[in-house]
């Protein structure tokens, strides 16, 4: 336990953490010193002057030498001061209510009153502790305020009201410390004083949303929410990002809309703090996507093929279709599952396709894997991110996590700034190098090998195992072929010197086979030097999707049933999927909240070719149920409940938000029903049970977790926007559940350890005329959820390719040419973009901007200009 | 032309002069200002890339200080001090007068765009008020008749220098 | 007596390098660099009792003293943003006596062993940045600028920096975050200047008179300085004399004794130039409280305390001098402009307080204000007070508070209407207990 001092606040004496901003501990006594300004998660700024107390500090008395107390003669502010052993404050004293009271009268001096038309009335900090330290009326002329901007757009998602803002700063500083996006900034002076950003395009952070929740008043409000609803009339439901693998906490704030015709809607999505995921903070993507979950494109009833065209049917008649074909194709079925289904969902999916007797079933994204060194090695059970500082070290390889990951990207960086070493592993410059104490750049092709690398440039000292590890000889050696600049040999020194180490392991310009090979040098780098087994040790995998850990979990995969116990006859994986569709090895393909064909035209061809019966359940009509026999309208997160794990394998609860749409079902009821129909066994279709009993047995590590546990809270630290509105956030206490994090194999001491060396692939490099094709991911890509989102589609990039102006300069390449790349026989048309962060040699290609629009992994591919378009 | 190209050397000069670049803003906002008039979008763009920062800084950093200008001004800015120890000494007479000469307000620029007036805080020159700064160089114990004159002097000046054109 | 300030006045063209040289001129830095170990340069200021010319009086070799001595680079940073209403001394000492202003600055550098020394000098002063950058060519060329100063192995240079029109730039950490390239918005304090200044690094901040009284020091030793002035404001002054005097200027005189605002309105001043008696003096620009022209005030011997008792200070000793014809809220009122106008904006109390305080005299000016507008106008200075980031603050709440304290009857002759306005009884009544109980 760290130590402790005692302060004495309005007479009493507390003990509290020694280092404490005085706020924060005097919160922790349960006394609320009122702020605008300070936040626990920002820290100070001193510039509202809400928190002025009557303060003492011991001193020393010059003439007899002894300590006493010395009280300053003017207020002072509590938000600034750190709390010292004998620290005296006074709260309450009428010295104190005149000053707030006087600070909160200027400060409405200039403010609008605008409350009954406000977004933030209601749970806005400004006019609760007006109501608790004002004055009673104000003494300034009404037509002597300054008038200003009310409805100024600072982007397509956020918009100013100038007359509001009570010049915090909260906005500037959250974006300049917190999100390193520093767009916003104050122009003009004194009283004229505003906010502006300027940057192009306006207001460019992915974070921006979380400046409407820190906002003290209604000046930063998202024009998703504006004037949409009031907050004492909205249900809040406790809910997990559905997009990228951080697990997020959120609410859906939801209220029956009358446009709506009386149903139940999503109004807002808010963050759910849980210092351990997400803290306060959400991506723009996490916030704003939610839209397409009511478009109007949702699928509302089956499709089914008939005369070559989808067309309507009901459940009875698409699902005894289903199950006749499945009953004829036996063991000769595939299933494929996307990464945005809940643990129930996959659970019951692979008990439809393994009911069949088969093993052939593949996670969507495919080209992700390693999940089985996960259960080995994944980081220790209450790893926290913010646990991670000084003497501990983060080491990223082939990810561009702010566009992967981005809540990790916030907390790796700041683990970084508190002092932890960050060694970023990439082929080119991202976002984290600008934080990272060792940068390395790898060729395209030598992920492994940079990893095997290090571990082969550690000498003995360096090599610590905590216990017997199988195979460690054999793998040094391996290893030890492998040559480490002194660059890499000192990061990796580094690595495995450190208190704690991290390993994340990213996707970039990696397919399934890499990936996994990515994996093993990973998982064997942290075994020899020790780093498993304990909080904030151990791998991170950075998944496609948001579930593909639970897709995992639950033997979604041709080698592994639950739990990773392996299965006795492996099926195909994915890509023996698709071989199979194109010879007809296969009969019946079932394909659930997955859009291969969009990422994978080799997917398209072989759906198109095959005989088999393609079965797709998905929200939307995509591309590949396009090419479906039947199609089956599924649920989005919002419309079901059900759990979701997240990459650190934090196992959390989501519920249901909303009335399913149409006629639309829960996958888990679907898969469901079919086994049932199919003789497979008895159908258990309330989530609640699926997890407590059916995962609970046959999934070892979610042995003891139950529902119920996952639904526990406790109280967090800071208490941010607590029902007191202590720090003027909105909606962050957390009361549905903190979740829970499955242990893993290292967790138990007496478990084994195995290394076996990790197979690297080489260099690719570029020709004459081709070039080193990267695909990489980005965050706000053309998906179809991102499609059917009005206000982030806006953001979406048209398909490009980043090159290197030295490589655009030798092919005769200028940004805004059209580019056609080759791979495969395959060809996709990019516009040229020119990027000094591009290597020599690679072309960038983001992943998912147009259908078919980057190779799967890198490949080394023709690089041909089109067309002239720019001027 | 972007001001690299036109004001390399006094730019690197004042790069030189601190530890971080980002210190010398202010003088190649006045750099800009210089070449341009007043400091257009374009130049706080370029010194926004200069010196590494986000132009949300630079348009921030411009709207805090008095002296620089976002948009078109005279050819001639004439500051008069009306604070309190000029105004003890006729200055506000005297920016009326001079106001009224020019035929416009305090704060506008006269329709040919020569003239900018602009009634501002003390500048340091108390003791011979009335004050009128041209372009930041002084002009002190100033009367309506020397005002006059100046104007003449400067108007004639620009006649000289043409093919001055206003905005 | 021979100026040490204000040397032009018995040495002309001493702002020619060579003409500065002739006259004892880098006397004073080859003495310390020479003769005295960076610390004992450190005690001779401190036993000279120079205090800070800026405003505040703080003693300047303590402030030095204050400096950590093992962290490197430090800074020192020469305040030449000189904006008080009324003040016009350094740009006079830069402007005819600039080798005395470097010359100070690099015995300030040496003392606390800084690499490099920023002259933050106010952009409507442009000519005479241009001319001290001139000067500093020259002092260069002799050797007392650049690498290895006078051989001693200590190497500085010396740089001027524009402001650009912002009076909160001369509170001395709006200074610095101005000269790293950012809004003028003052630091929080602690960490002080001396400890965390320029790009976090130790920094000495000094107005351009305090430093240009070193030389002198060094040259002749704390004990000569200190036969001028008084004890504990030893030295001479530069005081800047405007308004309705009939010889506005500066004067260099020594604190206490025969110094007195009697002696400078009427003896150097030459009396008031309508020949009505003078009605009040600002004795530190706009930032101080208004003094009225009473015996006992103009007969005070001036030094840094000797106002306090009149509930005022001399600050940087600018005084302007106002006469029996001005109403003393028309004169509040431009103050009050003034700080609104220069408020940085950073926080409440001065940025909310200084606009409400001016759209009330604003009020008053157009004859819509009464009684009770009067007594808020004074109730929100009074509160004002202490509560802000930086000193602006509370300059603002003089104007104010001094005025409607001496001249209240000033306040009444402006008052519209039925001097009631249009506030209820109720909140009239509010007013008045409030008023009551402060
Ligand atoms: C609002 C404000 C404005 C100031 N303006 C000036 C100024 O223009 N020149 C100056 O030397 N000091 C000014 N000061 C005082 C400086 O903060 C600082 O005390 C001074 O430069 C220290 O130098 P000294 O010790 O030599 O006096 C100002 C202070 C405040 C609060
Ligand atoms: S007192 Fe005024 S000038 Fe000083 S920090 Fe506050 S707002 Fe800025
Ligand atoms: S000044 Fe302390 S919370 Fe704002």
């Amino acid at each position: 336990m760290a130590d402790t001092v005692k302060i004495t606040i309005d007479d009493i004496e507390y003990e509290v953490p020694a280092g404490m901003n005085l706020v924060d501990a005097a919160k922790l006594c349960g006394v609320d010193i009122p702020v605008f300004c300070y936040h626990p998660k920002l820290g100070y700024a001193g510039n509202c002057r809400m928190c002025l107390v009557e303060l003492g500090t011991p001193r020393r008395n010059r003439e007899t030498g002894e300590m006493e107390l010395a009280w300053f003669p003017r207020l002072q502010t509590a938000c600034t001061q750190t709390v010292v052993d004998g620290m005296s404050i006074r709260t309450r004293s009428e010295k104190v209510r005149d000053g707030r009271r006087i600070i909160l009268e200027l400060l409405l001096s200039s403010h609008p009153l605008d409350c009954p038309i406000c977004d933030k009335g209601g749970e806005c900090p400004l006019q609760n502790l007006t109501m608790e330290h004002g004055p009673e009326t104000s003494r300034m002329y009404w037509e002597d305020k300054m008038h200003l901007g009310k409805h100024i757009p600072l982007g397509e998602l956020i918009y100013l009201d100038q007359e509001r803002c009570i010049h915090c700063a909260r906005c500037i500083r959250f974006q300049r410390l917190v999100a390193d996006d520093p767009v916003l900034g104050f122009d003009q002076r004194g009283r004229r004083q505003r906010i502006i950003t300027s940057s192009t395009p306006p207001f460019d952070s992915i974070f921006s949303g979380n400046t409407t929740d820190i906002c003290p008043v209604g000046a930063l409000t998202t024009a998703d929410f504006r004037f949409n609803a009031r907050p004492w009339e909205m249900v809040q439901v406790a809910t997990i990002c559905s997009h990228t693998p951080e697990g997020s906490n959120m609410y859906f704030d939801t209220r029956p809309d009358r446009e709506a015709g009386g149903r139940t809607t999503i109004k807002r999505v808010m963050p759910r703090q849980n210092e351990q995921v997400n803290e306060i903070w959400l991506s723009d993507k996490s916030r704003f996507v939610h839209h397409y979950m009511e478009h109007p494109d949702r699928l509302t009833r089956p499709l089914i093929r008939k005369g070559g065209k989808l067309v309507e049917a009901t459940w009875e008649e698409a699902l005894e279709e289903i199950a006749r074909q499945l009953q004829a194709a036996e063991a000769e079925v595939a299933g494929i599952a996307g990464g945005r289904l809940s643990n129930e969902d996959f659970f019951a999916f692979q008990k439809l396709i393994r009911g069949q007797g088969s093993n052939n079933l593949a996670a969507y994204p495919a080209r992700v894997a390693g999940a089985e060194f996960v259960a080995q090695v994944g980081v220790g059970v209450g790893t926290n991110f913010l646990d991670v500082g000084e003497g501990d070290a983060i080491l990223v390889v082939a990810s561009d996590l702010h566009e992967e990951a981005p809540i990790w990207w916030l907390r790796v960086k700041a683990a970084a700034e508190r002092g932890a070493t960050l060694i970023v592993l990439n082929g080119r410059e991202t976002r984290l190098d600008k934080f990272a104490t060792h940068r390395i750049r790898y060729a395209y092709g030598e992920e492994v090998a940079t990893l095997n690398a290090m571990l082969g440039s550690l000498d003995d000292e360096h090599i610590q195992p905590e216990r017997e590890v199988e195979g460690l000889e054999e793998t040094l050696r391996h290893a030890r072929g492998f040559e480490a600049s002194p660059e890499l040999a000192a990061a990796a020194k580094a690595f495995a010197g450190a208190e704690n180490a991290i390993l994340i392991v990213g996707g970039e310009g990696v397919g399934a086979e890499t990936s996994h090979n990515l994996a093993q040098a990973a998982s064997n780098l942290l075994i020899a030097t020790g780093h498993v087994g304990r909080p904030n040790n151990g791998l991170i995998i950075v998944w496609g999707a948001a579930n593909s850990q639970g897709a995992f979990d639950m033997g979604i995969h041709h080698r592994y049933g639950p739990g990773y116990q392996p299965v006795e006859q492996p099926g195909l994986d994915y890509a023996g999927i698709i071989a199979a569709l194109k010879s007809n090895d296969l009969k019946a393909l079932y394909i659930a909240g997955a859009d291969p064909v969009f990422d994978d035209w080799l997917m398209e061809e072989a759906l198109r070719a095959t005989n088999a019966y393609i079965i797709v359940q998905d929200m939307f009509l995509t591309q590949t149920a396009d090419l479906a026999d039947v199609v089956l309208p599924t649920q989005s997160i919002a419309e079901k409940e059900g759990t979701y794990t997240s990459g650190e394998r934090r196992v959390q609860r989501f519920y249901q938000a909303i009335e399913p749409i149409g006629e639309s079902k829960a996958d888990r009821e679907i898969f469901l029903t079919l086994a049932q129909k199919l003789g497979h066994g008895e159908a258990r279709t309330v989530a609640g049970l699926i997890f407590n009993q059916d995962i609970a047995g046959a999934v070892p590590q979610y042995a003891g977790i139950t529902y119920q546990a996952l639904a526990r809270v406790e109280k967090q630290f800071p208490d941010v926007g607590g029902e007191d509105l202590y720090y003027g956030g909105t909606s962050y206490p957390n009361r549905h559940g903190l979740g829970v994090q499955w242990p893993v194999a290292a967790e138990d001491e007496s478990a084994g350890l195995v290394v076996r060396p990790a197979e690297a692939g080489s260099r690719l490099t570029a020709t004459d005329s081709a070039l080193v094709v990267v695909p990489v991911t980005v965050l706000y890509d053309a998906e179809p959820v991102m499609q059917k989102t009005q206000l982030l589609r806006q953001r979406v990039p048209a398909p490009y390719a980043a090159l290197n102006p030295a490589d655009a300069a030798r092919l005769g390449i200028e940004a805004g040419d059209m580019l056609e790349i080759t791979s495969d026989g395959h060809a996709i048309r990019v516009m040229a973009v020119l990027d000094e962060t591009a290597p020599r040699g690679a072309a960038i290609v983001p992943r998912r901007l147009q259908a078919q629009g980057a190779p799967l992994a890198a490949v080394v591919a023709p690089v041909v200009r089109l067309e002239r378009i720019g001027a | 032309m972007a001001l690299l190209d036109t004001r390399k050397e006094d730019i690197e000069h004042h790069l030189s002069k601190y530890p971080d670049k980002r210190s010398a803003i202010m003088p190649l906002l006045y750099i800009a200002q210089e070449e341009y008039g007043y400091i257009t979008e374009e130049a706080m763009q370029e010194i926004a890339e200069l010196l590494d920062v986000d132009i949300t800084h630079v348009k921030g950093v411009v709207g805090f200080y008095g002296m620089y200008y976002d948009k078109p001004k005279g050819k001639y800015l004439l500051y008069i001090c009306t604070d309190l120890p000029c105004a003890l000494r006729g200055a506000e007479e005297f920016s009326q007068h001079v106001c009224e000469k020019l035929g416009i307000q305090p704060g506008e620029t006269t329709p040919d765009g020569i003239f900018t007036v602009e009634n501002v805080m003390c500048i340091g020159a108390c003791h011979r008020a009335p004050v009128m700064q041209v372009n930041f160089h002084f002009h002190e114990n100033m009367d309506e008749e020397k005002a006059d004159q100046l104007i003449e002097d400067l108007r004639r000046e620009v006649k000289a220098t043409e093919p001055y054109r206003s905005e | 007596m021979a100026h040490i300030l204000l040397r032009e006045l018995d040495i002309p063209n001493i702002k020619d390098i060579d003409v500065y040289l002739a006259h004892e001129g880098y006397q004073g830095l080859r003495k310390a660099i020479a003769e005295h170990t960076p610390d004992e340069v450190i005690d001779i200021v401190k036993a000279s009792g120079l205090r800070g010319r800026g405003g505040a009086g703080f003693p300047t070799g303590v402030k030095w003293g204050f400096v950590p001595k093992d962290v490197f680079p430090k800074y020192v940073a020469v305040n030449a943003d000189e904006s008080e209403p009324g003040t016009f001394k350094d740009r006079q000492l830069m402007e005819n006596n600039p080798h005395q202003v470097l010359e100070g600055a690099l015995i300030c550098a040496y003392a606390i062993q800084a690499e490099a020394v920023y002259i933050y000098i106010r952009g409507e002063y442009w000519d005479i940045a241009d001319w001290l950058d001139e000067a500093i060519e020259k002092a260069r060329a002799r050797g007392f600028i650049g690498e290895n100063i006078l051989g001693s192995g200590w190497s500085c240079e010396i740089y001027t920096h524009r402001g650009a029109g912002a009076y909160i730039c001369g509170e001395e950490t709006a200074l610095l975050e101005s000269l790293e390239g950012k809004r003028g918005h003052p630091r929080l304090r602690p960490p002080f200047p001396a400890s965390v200044g320029l790009y976090g690094k130790p920094t000495v901040i000094n107005n351009v008179e305090t430093l240009a009284n070193l030389p002198y020091i060094l040259d002749k030793g704390a004990e000569a300085y200190r036969q001028f002035g008084t004890e504990g404001s030893p030295g001479t002054k530069i005081f800047c004399l405007s308004g309705h005097v009939n010889n506005p200027g500066n004067y260099e005189l020594p604190f206490g004794g025969e110094t007195t605002l009697r002696k400078l309105i009427f003896e150097l001043g030459g009396g008031t130039r309508s020949g009505k008696p003078v009605k009040g003096i600002l004795p530190a620009g706009a930032s101080g409280a208004i003094l009225p022209a009473t015996d006992e005030v103009l007969d005070t011997p001036l030094d840094y305390e000797s106002l306090r008792p009149f509930g005022s200070s001399l600050g940087s000793a600018s005084l302007i001098i106002l006469d029996e014809s001005v109403n003393m809220a028309w004169a509040a009122n431009k103050m009050i402009h003034f700080f609104s106008h220069e408020s940085c904006g950073q926080c409440t109390p001065c940025r909310e307080g200084t606009y409400w305080l001016r759209r009330l005299y604003e009020r008053l000016e157009r004859g819509e204000a009464d009684l009770y507008d009067v007594e808020t106008m004074k109730n929100i200075a009074a509160q004002m007070l202490g509560k802000s980031i930086c000193a602006l603050g509370d300059f603002a709440t003089n104007p104010v508070l001094g005025t409607i304290q001496h001249f209240g009857e000033d306040y009444e002759a402006v008052l519209g209407g039925d001097g009631s306005g249009d506030a209820s009884p109720d909140e009239k009544e509010a007013a008045a207990t409030e008023a009551a109980a402060d």
